[in-house]
């Protein structure tokens, strides 16, 4: 068994690496990440994750669900860390396939895969906890800067973590961003990270909190019209039942961390596409309590005040 | 809640646990619980927004989560829920708060993509907790359709003040929960975040609702409401509510010498004394014999 085949069944313990690992994984990962198009080319079949935010335990329900990476091939879009207790070894062990089998997994950019994000909501002082330094902090978020920004499944399903940009009309003015950097507050790149889809948007809106653009449904159908696709797949967005569709079908949000934060209750799902495109969505729970390792919900009693 | 309570502490106290696993316990006439289900389900959450008249709510509504303290012997209830908080959010009705990413991109788009939601994004609410007189259990079955009448408890002003210092004794804890009514991570910009937590103990129950809202770079609100309720005082109990809003933007700490950085603002408890205080009520119900 070669080292990176023994540092994956390490990682599927839910055992992370050692620093000296992370540094040598990352390098390998960098490699093959800096060859990848900000619209990265992606075979069907293939099954469509959305954001996972360190539940390590609840994606080895997503991977007994939608089977094992290399057999199924994977398209992530992004939020693997942050939120949840496990980032470290979530991260690394999709980083770890990628490197592996980097034809048979895709690993698109989240919001959250940022410096800025992430030192607020959790990897960075998981690392800290975890290493007892942010070298491996460094390692991942350098890494974070090679993801592709987006994906596109048989030229026919554009992937992205977020949404849509007003900068944007057509996939090869995405192929013209310089991604190689931290995400930066505005312009396309920000946009494709933080975009909501709205109802009550018709064209493009701002939303007080800054979240990126809010578009509406004529701005899925003319983007999807002149760049020639059939739908838009996204995450971002926590959604109860999985997954959701808006628009009369032209966009879609996939939701892949059951139990949220291990409070919501809600159900994940994952987009399954065979060879000629047909969808099945699979929609699973969140591992048993007692597997999952997250601390036990009882709160601690407190003299509160 | 399966905290280890000790038997005798409880018997002693002269309190049941509640049966059928339910969280919660009987102690001096009193009921307290509380109830837990998940996040409301897209249907759920649509009627909601009808009933609120509102097309945006948190992400995160726990519908059915809440905390319930019942006289048993008046009928009296105090609870609190996130739809009568949502209620309150809507009727208070604040406008919105910029985050200076939101200027940024209004600067650069032209004013004729400047649809901008004016509603208060943030959540916050004035919400104290809900109180009502139930109709008794025989009414309750044959008038289902009316189940609660209009509250005619009243809560009045009044100078006495939560006994901080009797509450600082670590008397046993016979229950204790927290329940999180609502929550919105503003989309990576902060937290609002509403929650109620309850400790009992032999000689009085105890509670402390808080609105938690961090609008990163802006401004820190925090809303807290507090009941105590000392058993076997007076012929009928005194529930005395504190309520505390504190307000303090990024820049006015920055201007204090405090810092800034978002790591130090994660939990209100250890900053709350750095927020200037805006208003503050102090407030008492009078349980009645029967209603």
């Amino acid at each position: 068994m070669s080292d990176l085949d023994q540092q994956i069944e390490q990682l599927k313990r839910c055992e992370p690496l050692k620093e000296s690992e992370v540094k040598a994984l990352c390098l390998k990962a960098m490699e093959i990440l800096v060859e990848e198009s900000n619209v990265q080319r992606v075979d069907a079949p293939v099954t469509i994750c959305g954001d996972i935010h360190g539940q390590f335990y609840d994606m080895k329900e997503l991977f007994k669900v939608g089977g094992d990476c290399p057999k199924t091939n994977y398209l992530f879009l992004g939020d693997f860390v942050d939120r949840g207790f496990y980032s470290v070894e979530t991260f690394l062990l999709l980083l770890a396939l990628k490197v592996r089998y980097p034809d048979r997994i895709t690993l698109i950019r989240g919001n959250h895969e940022s410096r800025q994000i992430t030192q607020v909501y959790g990897f960075y002082d998981e690392c800290l906890r975890k290493y007892g330094s942010v070298n491996v902090w460094r390692y991942c978020t350098d890494i974070f800067d090679y993801l592709s920004l987006s994906a596109l499944v048989e030229n026919k399903i554009f992937c992205v973590h977020g949404g849509l940009s007003p900068a944007i009309m057509t996939l090869d003015q995405i192929r013209t961003i310089d991604r190689k950097q931290e995400v930066p507050h505005d312009g396309a790149m920000c946009d494709l990270l933080w975009s909501d889809p709205e109802d009550i948007v018709d064209g493009w809106g701002l939303s007080p909190r800054g979240a990126g653009f809010l578009f509406g449904g004529s701005v899925v159908t003319s983007f999807n019209h002149s760049n020639n696709i059939d739908y838009i797949c996204r995450a971002h967005q926590l959604v109860m039942e999985g997954y959701k569709w808006m628009f009369n079908n032209q966009i879609v949000t996939v939701w892949s961390a059951p139990n949220y934060c291990y409070r919501c209750g809600n159900v994940a799902a994952i987009l399954e596409l065979d060879e000629n495109l047909n969808k099945e969505f699979r929609v699973f729970d969140a591992a048993p309590q007692e597997s999952r390792g997250a601390p036990a919900k009882k709160p601690a009693p407190d003299y509160f005040l | 809640m399966e905290i280890e309570v000790d038997k005798g502490i409880l018997k002693s106290s002269g309190a049941e646990l509640l049966p059928n696993g339910r969280r919660g316990l009987r102690i001096h006439d009193w009921e307290i619980e509380t109830l837990r289900g998940t996040i409301l389900t897209s249907l759920a959450l649509q009627d909601w927004e009808e009933k609120l008249h509102t097309s945006h709510l948190p992400e995160m509504v726990f519908g059915e989560n809440a905390l319930v303290l019942r006289h048993l012997s008046s009928h009296a209830k105090i609870h609190f829920n996130a739809f009568d908080a949502l209620a309150g959010w809507k009727q208070e009705g604040l406008p919105p708060v910029e985050v200076p990413a939101a200027e940024k991109w209004k600067f650069r788009s032209k004013p004729s993509q400047q649809v901008i939601l004016d509603y208060d994004y943030t959540f916050t609410t004035p919400y104290r907790g809900s109180e009502v007189v139930e109709k008794d259990q025989e009414e309750h079955v044959k008038e289902k359709a009316n189940t609660e009448v209009e509250a005619s408890l009243q809560w009045e002003n009044c100078d006495e003040q939560i006994d901080l210092a009797a509450l600082s004794l670590k008397e046993p804890i016979l229950f204790y929960d927290e329940v999180v009514l609502y929550e919105d991570e503003l989309a990576d910009n902060g937290v609002s975040l509403l929650t109620v937590k309850v400790r009992v103990m032999p000689s009085s129950w105890f509670l402390l609702l808080r609105f938690w809202l961090r609008v990163d770079g802006v401004l820190m609100r925090l809303r807290e409401t507090r009941m105590h309720c000392v058993f076997g005082k007076g012929e009928t109990p005194t529930v005395l509510r504190e309520s505390c809003w504190r307000e303090a933007t990024f820049q006015s700490l920055s201007a204090k010498g405090y810092p800034v950085d978002l790591a130090v603002y994660s939990d209100p408890s250890s900053i709350s004394q750095r927020l200037p205080v805006i208003k503050q009520m102090t407030q008492k119900l009078k349980i009645p014999r029967k209603v």
